[in-house]
């Protein structure tokens, strides 16, 4: 018989080149292009007629979506007047409550929930980044069946139907052969569901890992109380003292240290707290400390063990490592004696990567100063075993043929596992893998079958606050790629087909509720907890433990305490990402362009290196070292950060992934991996670091992509920045300022003179202040600002050539950056957005008029007349203003990318290519209230208009408001003695004023130094 | 002759036109290349690599606007590049021909007849390269157009108080004036050719051309009236382009831009390239179409003065920059100079230095100054440096200005390259055509200077 003639749509399609079929799979997901079926002649025809007719009815491929009225108006919804909804992002079992600004059904913002007390409106990075994540067209979204090297498109049904084979066999036996993998979750849904599969499938496994864990405080606060407690600690005490913990950092309860750290920190409303941080990387709470001492790890541990001696701990002797140190002495002394002249009112906070016994004996120093349950608070948390542990188990037993279906909900351990537990290989030899996740990731790629995961916006789903404290999460939206989620799994699992996460969710909180069978209690109950994201009124219980009675000696006298360690006696710390977390939102191009804030890269990680260090290795900024440890290597580049500890080296995790999409790096998409995979190095023994690490200083040179110091600086550059630095971000010790209130002003030179008359103000006069001794740098303005106003994303290359948009940055200059006193650096920083200045450079230079001054004194900038001359921003001495040297949105035009559209704030301006842009004040926000207030014929009242970086703001250090009304809090910021303007000298009167930084240093390591 | 030798013993100054031309062999010395049928080979190899880059550069405007101007190594805080260094550089190339033509003339300088044409060409097509520039480097190039006070139902009006602005007529005026200034002058030799012609096709263009020119008294009284009003014209344009031109940065407020010695120090150096580059032009063009009685040199040796004198004063100026900025005690002012010589950019600030103050001295030496090679080889040196010092001033000052946070290093890159060497096609392309088709000496200018002139010689 004579083979039916096949017919094709192009060339491409006929030689089905790489081209084409990464075309077809991006655009049509559903279709699989390995088993397109032949087209038979007489079928062609057919389908030909078909699609004429088609396209002459419609005209285009969308024919299905359905735009009706409303039978009803649903309660409380005009259309185009945004609606917030209280949701929860649950990261590494950890919820963080919020609050998600829907635009006509489309989720556009993300904020944290002002009702939660940890939070109080704020968010952090990732949250607000993960509005581009739930849009984002690499999203798996579609059902992948994978047997071998081919793999088909199939859908949620056929799995449905496969796996239910398989299950009906394994509930016969108990679940022997089944092993499910989840990430680590706080969720009582999913913990009521593992009680239901430990009871009904005996023999299955059940683990959970995460590859940034909190196994060893877990382990520390077991050796010290014999069962697992998390400590919280209140910021606001009078003496603070963290060790290599960075509170005000990547801490999940950042917010609440910001804010009652900050609440600390106005020496005009009575005194300050001292901070001291011990550690080893260079943090953003080591930024913020009065006295920083940089120390490799293991002589953290000696420090430790040395103040508990001074603080007269019984049992306790000096650590003779320190002998060497006389710095870390002197820190020792005057740390002890603040924490004993401060008993009741100090903290002293263990950072996770410490070893357990080290974390034991911080816990002991917080009870013998009297901190626990005054300034420390101690919850319980459910016993389980270690993230490590369990997952080597579970591979152990996969590699023994005991696992025959493996279930992984969530997560991505092919990427995250430790490197030695080769979980990649013990994946293959199962005969069933499924992998629920956001993304067809490097643990899709092995498993037999992909299940696309709904992401958290458009889920139910429950979690724990850090502190313990419930919270609910409900969806924004209908899943946009059929997405499944854990629990709907999990039931499915335990044979209750069909049932939705939203019936797991409401099934949990009836079991826990305290309406009994009352059904109208219940259902008040329920609607209130979603509505406000959380049980109000609920707190955490608190509970003082009890300390064992003997803690395992610290032997650190062993340690070096050689400054310089040799060369492979070098130390090794893995933190997570401050952007990318542990790798899961390397897809976010919001977050891989967001500049890390000690090191200002964006789209990398580096080795983090002391100069000191770098210095003896001969190695420069930038170039690559290969770091061999237990037997692994890796190649990567080398950024030499000021303030790092000697003698030890500090990478980050999340980097270099071939499976996460286009931004992050994709071997099919030939996209190169971002960064550098520094799990390769990481055993399951030592998750945290180690020693023993040898560093090879290669011939080769990375170019970092940074906004800040764009290029290596030279000698008199570094000069000149030094000395004009005491101007720019202006700060005094509190004891000057208290004797001189002027301190800040001493250097002024400031004659307002103008050549024209100065315009009125009658009604509103908007400015800002910014309180650069609350500003802590986590970047969250930064990106409240990206989200809030449409700013585009450029990519590594253009940022290397200085062309990124961020509106709002956050500059960072060291005190000290010569190599031989870096461990006395000091940071200081300083949020710039648009200082919208009275007197605006900007202005008087654009030839179009498309930069003007508003009669409430914004600086407002006319993008439909802006023609691109570029002078303003010459002209700017804050170089605030961003260009659009291409189209950034042509990505838009790709019809894949038709999601992306979504995520835009529809009250901002998308701009056009050859267009100026920067900061508004969110001028669309001011309008907003405006519009309200007048329609309820009132004034604006103050601290009604929030800005994005303002209402994102942890540490409250950005104020907005009327400059005319005398009592807000604007101007009353602006008259502090401690406000400034930035460059007054060149009498641009800037509308954004900043207040210095006031430090409190302690006497006796001043007269020290 | 008598008077002739007494005249150059007194003056010590050879005539303006030698080997013995008289009226007649002067017009046939100039109009004879416009009229020859033999081009030399040498022209149209130059043309040819001219309309190559020239074409090089349309392509580039092509690719920019269809592209984006992030196409250039621009950035923040280096939003001008290359394009603005490229715009005063051909602005400053074009400042000489005006100052021969008007200025000169004004002072009755003899020798300016041989080679104002010339030069006034050169200004013309340096005009236009250098109005290229801005007109292409702004981000939305199709709306360049509102820039102009141009009437409209919007109400739209550009913004006064923008020095941008105030470029925009000034360059615009500039070139207005220059080019009507030159074709007048051109008016009595495109007659010459006219009437001359051999061809009707010649005689058709050249008649058009010559605006019906006849040469009575009458309308010679007319034409010098009018060229002297013009040449009165222009003379404040020679300074105020420059002057405008340098208010771009004068008055924007960046250190190292923020400097009242600007307008001078701007002028100087545009007549310092400029001139460079009449010397450059003219030395190949006088040997390849035989104009050595006509570009003799004396001229060259006139304008070699001018160079060393306009040097001095760019070296002046860049001396009394440093000193201001030390004596005004402005840390910022005193940071951007140390950053010019020492910083990022010191090889461009060495470069500039060398080629600007150190080659022209040589010129104080009269056997270097009428040296045919020597003075080529400081011509173009000047050239360059005059290149450099619009790019020390455009992207250094800029790279580093208020808040070392924002500091950023500026590299061109290819296409920043390819629209220079292309706006040398453009000008070139122009020039070529101009020596080939039009009379490159004024040939009626040149008789008025000529000892035959003025009878009372004899």
């Amino acid at each position: 018989m004579k083979q039916p003639k096949s017919y094709f749509r192009g060339n491409l399609e006929v030689e089905r080149s790489e081209e084409f079929l990464k075309l077809l799979k991006r655009e049509f997901p559903e279709i699989d292009p390995e088993h397109l079926p032949p087209v038979s002649r007489r079928r062609f025809v057919q389908l030909l007629g078909a699609s004429a007719s088609l396209a002459a009815a419609t005209g285009c491929r969308w024919e299905d979506e359905k735009i009706l009225t409303f039978n009803s108006q649903p309660e409380n919804r005009i259309p185009g007047v945004p609606q917030r909804f209280a949701t929860t992002l649950e990261i590494a079992g950890v919820a963080a409550p919020l609050l998600v600004t829907s635009y006509d059904g489309r989720p556009i913002k993300v904020d944290g929930n002002p009702d939660h007390p940890l939070v109080n409106g704020t968010a952090d990075v990732f949250a607000q980044a993960s509005i581009l994540g739930l849009y984002d067209p690499d999203r798996s979204q579609v059902v992948v069946e994978r047997s071998g090297s081919n793999s088909a498109n199939t859908t949620f049904d056929a799995f449905v139907a496969a796996l239910r084979q398989k299950l009906t066999a394994l509930r016969q036996s108990g679940g022997a052969g089944l092993a499910i993998l989840t990430e680590e979750t706080s969720s009582d849904s999913v913990a009521r569901l593992k009680a239901r599969i430990a009871t009904e499938l005996p023999k299955a496994m059940v683990v959970a890992y995460e590859p940034v864990n909190d196994d060893d405080e877990r382990e520390g606060s077991r050796i010290a109380f014999g069962k697992p407690m998390r400590a919280l600690y209140d910021l606001a005490a009078d003496v603070v003292v963290t060790l290599d913990a960075d509170l005000l950092g990547a801490h999940p309860m950042m917010h609440a240290h910001a804010r009652s750290f900050a609440s600390r920190r106005n020496p005009d409303a009575g005194s300050l707290n001292r901070l001291y941080a011990i550690e080893s990387n260079h943090s953003t709470t080591g930024a913020m400390a009065d006295h920083r001492l940089a120390l490799r790890p293991s002589l953290v541990a000696a420090f430790v063990q040395s103040l508990a001696a001074r603080l007269g701990v019984p049992g306790m002797a000096a650590s003779k490592a320190l002998d060497e140190q006389p710095r870390a002495k002197a820190f020792v002394e005057a740390v002890a004696k603040d924490l004993l002249s401060h008993k009741g009112r100090g903290v002293v906070a263990p950072g996770r990567t410490l070893p357990p016994a080290v974390a034991a004996h911080v816990h002991r120093i917080n009870a013998f100063l009297e901190n626990a349950s005054k300034t420390v608070k101690y919850v319980a948390l459910r016993d389980a075993p270690g993230h490590a542990a369990g997952l080597r188990d579970l591979v152990a037993a996969m590699n023994s043929g005991a696992v025959r279906t493996l279930l992984v909900l969530g997560g991505n351990p092919v990427y995250t596992a430790p490197a030695d537990l080769a979980f990649a290989d013990a994946m293959k030899k199962v005969e069933t893998t499924v992998h629920l996740g956001l993304y067809a990731d490097e643990t899709a790629a092995v498993s037999t079958w992909h299940v696309p995961q709904a992401h958290y916006l458009e889920a139910w789903n429950d979690a724990r606050a850090y502190d313990g404290t419930p919270t609910l999460a409900q969806p924004l939206i209908a899943p946009l790629y059929g997405g499944k989620t854990a629990l709907e799994l999990l039931s499915f699992v335990l044979g209750d087909e069909g049932v939705s996460d939203f019936e797991v969710l409401r099934a949990t909180f009836k079991a826990q509720s305290q309406s009994g069978a009352d059904a109208l209690a219940f259902e008040s109950a329920w609607r209130h907890a979603v509505h406000d994201g959380f049980v109000k009124g609920t707190s955490a219980a608190t509970e003082i433990p009890a300390l064992a009675a003997n803690l395992p000696a610290l032997p650190t006298d062993a340690t070096s305490g050689a400054e310089f360690p040799a060369n492979g006696q070098f130390e090794i710390t893995f933190v997570p990402c401050t952007k990318l977390f542990d790798g899961r939102f390397a897809n976010n191009g919001w977050l891989q362009e967001l500049p890390d804030f000690m090191t200002k890269t964006t789209w990398d990680n580096a080795a983090l290196i002391a100069p000191g260090t770098a210095k003896k290795l001969g190695l420069v900024n930038g170039q690559m070292v290969k770091l061999s440890w237990k037997g692994r290597e890796l190649e990567m580049a080398a950024y030499l950060l000021p303030g790092h500890a000697h003698g030890c080296v500090t990478v980050a995790l999340g980097y270099g992934r071939d499976h996460a999409g286009v931004v992050g790096g994709s071997l099919e998409g030939d996209v190169e991996p971002v960064g550098f995979n520094t799990y390769a190095l990481r055993p399951s023994d030592a998750m945290s670091g180690g020693g023993g690490l040898t560093v090879d200083v290669l011939r080769k040179h990375y170019e970092f992509a940074m906004v800040q110091d764009h290029h290596m600086i030279d000698t008199t550059g570094k000069e000149g920045r030094q000395e004009r630095l005491g101007a720019l971000v202006r700060e005094a010790d509190v004891a000057e300022y208290a004797a001189n209130p002027d301190i800040v002003h001493e250097h002024d030179h400031v004659t307002p003179l103008s050549l024209w008359k100065t315009f009125e103000y009658e009604g509103l006069r908007w400015g800002m202040a910014i309180d650069l001794s609350k500003c802590t740098g986590c970047n969250a303005c930064v990106m409240a600002c990206q989200s809030e106003n449409n700013l585009p994303i450029v990519g590594k290359e253009m940022v290397r050539k200085n062309r990124e948009m961020h509106w709002i940055r956050i500059d960072r200059y060291f005190s000290a950056e010569d190599i031989h006193d870096d461990d006395d650096v000091q940071v200081v920083s300083q949020p710039l957005p648009c200082q919208q200045c009275e007197n605006a450079p900007c202005e008087q230079v654009c030839p179009v008029g498309a930069t003007m001054h508003s009669s409430e004194g914004l600086n407002d900038m006319v993008y439909n007349r802006c023609v691109g001359t570029r002078y303003c921003s010459n002209n700017c001495p804050y170089k605030v203003r961003r260009f659009n040297y291409f189209n950034y949105h042509e990505d838009l035009k790709d019809s894949a990318n038709e999601a992306l559209k979504m995520a835009f704030n529809p009250e901002v301006t998308v701009r056009a290519r050859g267009v100026m842009e920067k900061c508004t004040y969110c001028v669309q926000r001011i309008q907003n209230t405006r519009i309200t207030a007048k329609n309820q014929k009132r004034p604006i009242k103050d601290g009604e208009i929030v800005t994005a970086c303002q209402q994102t703001c942890p540490a409250q250090a950005i104020t907005f408001g009327d400059l005319n009304d005398q009592n807000s809090m604007v101007s009353k910021e602006h008259a502090s003695k401690r406000s400034y303007s930035l460059l007054s000298e060149l009498n641009s009167r800037p509308r954004t004023a900043y207040l210095a930084r006031i430090r409190n240093p302690n006497p006796e390591l001043v007269a020290k130094a | 002759m008598t008077s002739s030798t007494t005249t150059q013993s007194v003056l010590d100054q050879p005539p303006l036109v030698q080997g013995g031309l008289d009226f007649a062999g002067v017009t046939q010395t100039v109009i004879g290349v416009v009229e020859s049928k033999e081009t030399p080979k040498i022209w149209f190899a130059l043309f040819g690599v001219s309309v190559i880059l020239l074409l090089m550069l349309l392509g580039m405007i092509g690719h920019l606007i269809w592209t984006g101007v992030g196409v250039w190594g621009n950035n923040v805080p280096v939003a001008w590049g290359w394009p603005i260094v490229n715009f005063v550089f051909w602005v400053g190339i074009g400042h000489a021909g005006t100052l021969i033509s008007a200025i000169l003339f004004l002072f009755r300088q003899g020798w300016r007849t041989g080679i104002n044409r010339f030069a006034e060409a050169m200004t013309i097509f340096a005009v236009i390269c250098a109005g290229l520039f801005p007109g292409i480097h702004i981000g939305r190039v199709w709306l360049a157009y509102w820039l102009f006070p141009i009437p409209n139902q919007m109400e739209m009006w550009p913004q006064f108080r923008s020095p941008l602005l105030w470029d925009v007529f000034a360059v615009s005026t500039y070139f207005t004036v220059s080019a009507m200034f030159w074709y007048l002058g051109l008016v009595p030799d495109i007659a010459t050719i006219r009437d001359r012609a051999t061809t009707p096709i010649r005689k058709l263009i050249y008649g058009l051309l010559a605006l019906g020119w006849r040469g009575s008294a009458r309308q010679w009284h007319r034409y010098e009236r009018a060229y002297l009003i013009l040449a009165a014209l222009s003379t404040p344009l020679v300074l105020s382009v420059h002057s405008v031109v340098s208010f771009d940065f004068a008055v924007s407020q960046i250190p190292g831009w923020h400097t009242t010695i600007f307008p001078p120090y701007f002028v100087a150096g545009a007549i310092f390239s400029g001139f460079a580059m009449v010397v450059t032009l003219a030395v190949p063009a006088r040997a390849l179409f035989n104009m050595k009685n006509l570009i003799t040199d004396r001229h060259l040796e006139s304008m070699n003065k001018v160079i060393l004198a306009t040097g001095m004063m760019v070296g002046y100026a860049y001396s009394i920059e440093f000193f201001i900025a030390w004596y005004s005690g402005n840390a910022l002012e005193r940071f951007t100079f140390i950053n010019r010589a020492f910083g990022w950019y010191a090889w461009a600030y060495w470069i500039m230095v060398s080629c600007n103050v150190l080659a022209p001295q040589v010129f104080w030496f009269k056997k270097m100054r009428t040296s045919v090679p020597v003075m080529m080889v400081v011509a173009i040196l000047v050239n360059v440096g005059m290149w450099f010092e619009r790019f020390v001033i455009v992207i250094t000052s800029l790279s580093r200005d208020y808040l070392p946070s924002s500091w950023g290093y500026f590299s061109p890159t290819g296409v920043d390259i390819a629209m220079f060497v292309g706006s040398f096609g453009l000008f070139f392309t122009l020039f070529l055509l101009f020596l080939r088709f039009l009379p490159m000496v004024a040939v009626a200018e040149v008789k008025n200077v000529m000892d035959q002139a003025h009878p009372s010689h004899h």
